[in-house]
């Protein structure tokens, strides 16, 4: 596969960060060179764990993502029926998490272990990169931080999926669905935490706000704290969980927010740069994808080559 | 044709008549020595009146004499009575006249409702008996009072308590009133938040109500309370209002702000409209009034309203930023959906499916004709 700018700049940072040796280097350039000039094939051959095969998130993130999926469901469920009171299904539910004198406590607990996690998330995402930027390994493309190249992403995908465009962009460790989801959680994690904090402490905020802004204030905290849960539940239902669970290629579901890894095909399709970087970083997919190329016979590197038995790997030999 | 023996069959039914009859009188639980139940014993006793509403004068005289009432002899409420068969009712009962028969023992005058009458008539509320026009519509003392109804399963005094009192009071029914008359009143028998918030509302949440008194104020110049057509509604809807209704009750109900709070059973009765400077919603009052729950509120916590609602007329301000949060949900949820569409038709176009086969989900055939190799 001959690299994109971009891919190349990527595999040439990688391995300048991972200081490989001039072997490892020719190794990893024999491995891309290998793969097919249509990445589509690539990810549609390899063989996948179903529970993951390749490093994407650490036991932190998946602590706060753990952390933010009990307490935000349950934040849901004991708010709502208070907020849409009159609806057929607020008392039933209402009832069920124990009424308002339980149901007040289990909010207001679970809303600290929320507010929690978001300052540990904020932990995790400052002193993590502080330890990679002193380590020389630090790369602001590999983290969530938007760029216009996801606009240029977004715009390709589009066109891939209008039947316009042979392939999907080659995106980053996070792709812009995840960075737009990723800020409108941090977005309404930070409306949430105001507007509750609003109802908790209101002689706080009427206190340090002017006169003319207290009741505007209060009253658009009002509107935001219930509108802002129920978006963030529809958003949830109909998105986050379409992506890691009902999407095809994610059915039943995405084991990613246990394990912390990433199937094989996952990584390749949609998040082709990272992929280059596992290959420089894991030998053993090196060795994996050069296999798997032989045996499906996708091997770029053996086309118009005479048939030689260094090539000729069975199917049996692919994990 | 009369028979002029009785028969076997008919002196039995007349036993039980007669058995019957002895048990009813057995069962009046309060004197009546003014012979009042010699006619409102009768279920059909009553009435319909010009305007054609049917009225019943039937006292049902064991419920009577459950009540709190029942040791109020009847003309010392229906003083006008005075004479058997009595003329037609005018006025009928006020709940200020005095009980003759029954005396304050702090005072050793006659027992009366007088001293909360009076704070009534003062209040936004204070109509008499008889009203016409828009003074009909207020509440009278029974609108919220009716002669409630001891609950038979109270508990009635300890033995040890009834034995020590016997000994000089002489009559175990004496004591066991007494006690319960006592100790219904140490404990909090008032009304709860959802109990008071149902009360107000049953006026002030009636639309038909409402409106006759926003055209009369219209027509007359008169000022009314900017929230006081939508307080009933308004107030359910905030978050006062909403943990109220699940039973909560260590959140303020109407009464809570809108009463002065140095005695509670007289002030509920003394409600004034927020505009006078009497009321604690008043401006002058305000700040101290949501002291009361929110220690720390100053005037700038007094600005919040605690009426919220999201109408045009109202509140303009929230009732376009609704707007501008619905729309925008909408969009975000219709774009966020159309996108997973978009995916899912494309992906599946070059053949992804939702089978796990073999660790790979690329089993379908692609139309761009690029197939995972066999």
């Amino acid at each position: 596969m001959k690299l994109s700018a971009e891919a190349r700049d990527v595999l040439e940072t990688s391995m300048r960060i991972n200081k490989v040796d001039d072997r490892q280097r020719t190794e990893i350039e024999n491995v891309v060179a290998a793969m097919p000039d249509d990445r589509v094939l690539l990810y549609k051959n390899v063989v996948s764990n179903p529970i993951g095969d390749l490093p994407r998130y650490s036991i932190h993130i998946r602590i706060q993502h753990m952390l933010t999926f009990v307490t935000f469901l349950t934040l849901a469920f004991t708010g709502l029926p208070i907020a849409f009171f009159d609806h057929f299904w607020a008392t039933p539910l209402n009832t069920l998490v124990g009424g308002v004198d339980v149901s007040r406590i289990i909010h207001r607990t679970l809303a600290s272990v929320m507010i929690l996690s978001m300052l540990y998330h904020m932990v995790t995402i400052t002193l993590g990169p502080i330890q990679q930027a002193m380590q020389g390994r630090f790369e602001l493309r590999r983290t969530i931080i938007p760029t216009f190249k996801d606009i240029r992403d977004f715009k390709q995908d589009m066109l891939y999926f209008a039947g316009r465009h042979m392939q999907r962009p080659e995106m980053d460790k996070f792709m812009y669905k995840q960075k737009i989801h990723y800020f409108a959680a941090a977005f309404g994690n930070i409306v949430m935490i105001v507007s509750g904090s609003s109802f908790l402490f209101p002689e706080f905020w009427a206190a340090v706000l002017p006169v003319s802004i207290v009741p505007h204030f209060q009253e658009m905290m009002r509107l935001s704290h219930p509108h802002e849960a129920l978006l963030a539940l529809l958003v949830i239902a109909f998105w986050h969980w379409y992506n890691v669970h009902l999407a095809p290629g994610r059915f039943p579901m995405q084991w990613t927010f246990l394990t912390g890894k990433i199937t094989r095909e996952h990584q390749i399709e949609e998040h082709f740069l990272e992929y280059l970087r596992n290959l420089v970083e894991l030998p053993e997919e090196r060795a994996y994808l050069l296999d798997l190329l032989a045996a499906r016979e996708l091997d770029e590197n053996a086309k118009g080559m005479p048939e030689s038995p260094a090539v000729a790997v069975t199917e049996g030999s692919v994990p | 044709m009369v028979p002029d023996i009785i028969t076997a069959r008919q002196a039995r039914w007349l036993l039980i008549a007669v058995c019957g009859l002895l048990w009813s009188a057995s069962a009046l639980a309060f004197e009546d020595d003014e012979g009042c139940l010699l006619c409102h014993k009768y279920p059909k006793m009553g009435r319909v009146t010009e305007e054609g509403a049917r009225r019943s004068y039937y006292v049902i005289p064991h419920v009577f004499g459950s009540t709190v009432h029942r040791n109020v002899p009847c003309t010392d409420c229906h003083s006008y009575i005075e004479q058997l068969p009595h003329r037609e009712v005018k006025t009928g009962v006020t709940c200020d006249s005095e009980c003759h028969s029954i005396k304050n023992p702090a005072t050793g005058k006659n027992f009366s409702h007088r001293p909360i009458a009076k704070e009534y008539m003062r209040s936004t509320h204070g109509r008499k008996k008889q009203a016409e026009g828009l003074d009909a519509d207020k509440p009278y003392c029974v609108t919220c009072h009716r002669n409630p109804v001891y609950n038979p399963n109270e508990e009635g005094p300890p033995k040890r308590i009834v034995d020590r009192c016997v000994i000089c009071h002489e009559d175990k029914k004496f004591v066991t009133n007494w006690y319960k008359h006592t100790s219904r009143r140490i404990r909090e028998v008032k009304r709860s938040s959802e109990e008071i918030v149902a009360l107000c509302s049953s006026c002030h949440g009636n639309e038909r109500m409402i409106e006759r008194h926003l055209e009369a104020a219209k027509e007359e110049g008169r000022e009314l309370g900017r929230k006081f057509s939508i307080a009933a509604e308004s107030y359910k809807k905030s978050f006062h209002g909403k943990v109220t209704r699940y039973g909560f009750q260590n959140t303020p109900n109407c009464l809570s702000c809108h009463a002065k709070q140095d005695n509670y059973y007289l002030s509920v009765h003394f409600i004034r409209p927020s505009r006078d400077p009497e009321s604690p919603v008043s401006t002058e009052n305000k700040v101290k009034t949501c002291q009361r729950c929110h220690t720390y509120a100053d005037k700038n916590y007094a600005a919040l309203d605690p009426h919220p609602t999201d109408t045009r007329e109202d509140n303009p301000f929230i009732y376009y930023a609704e707007i501008g949060y619905n729309w925008m949900a909408y969009i975000v949820i219709a774009m966020l959906v159309g996108l997973a569409l978009v995916e899912t038709i494309g992906r599946r176009r070059d053949g992804v499916g939702w089978r796990l086969h073999h660790g790979s989900t690329w089993w379908r055939h692609s139309r761009r004709g690029r197939d995972r190799v066999s």
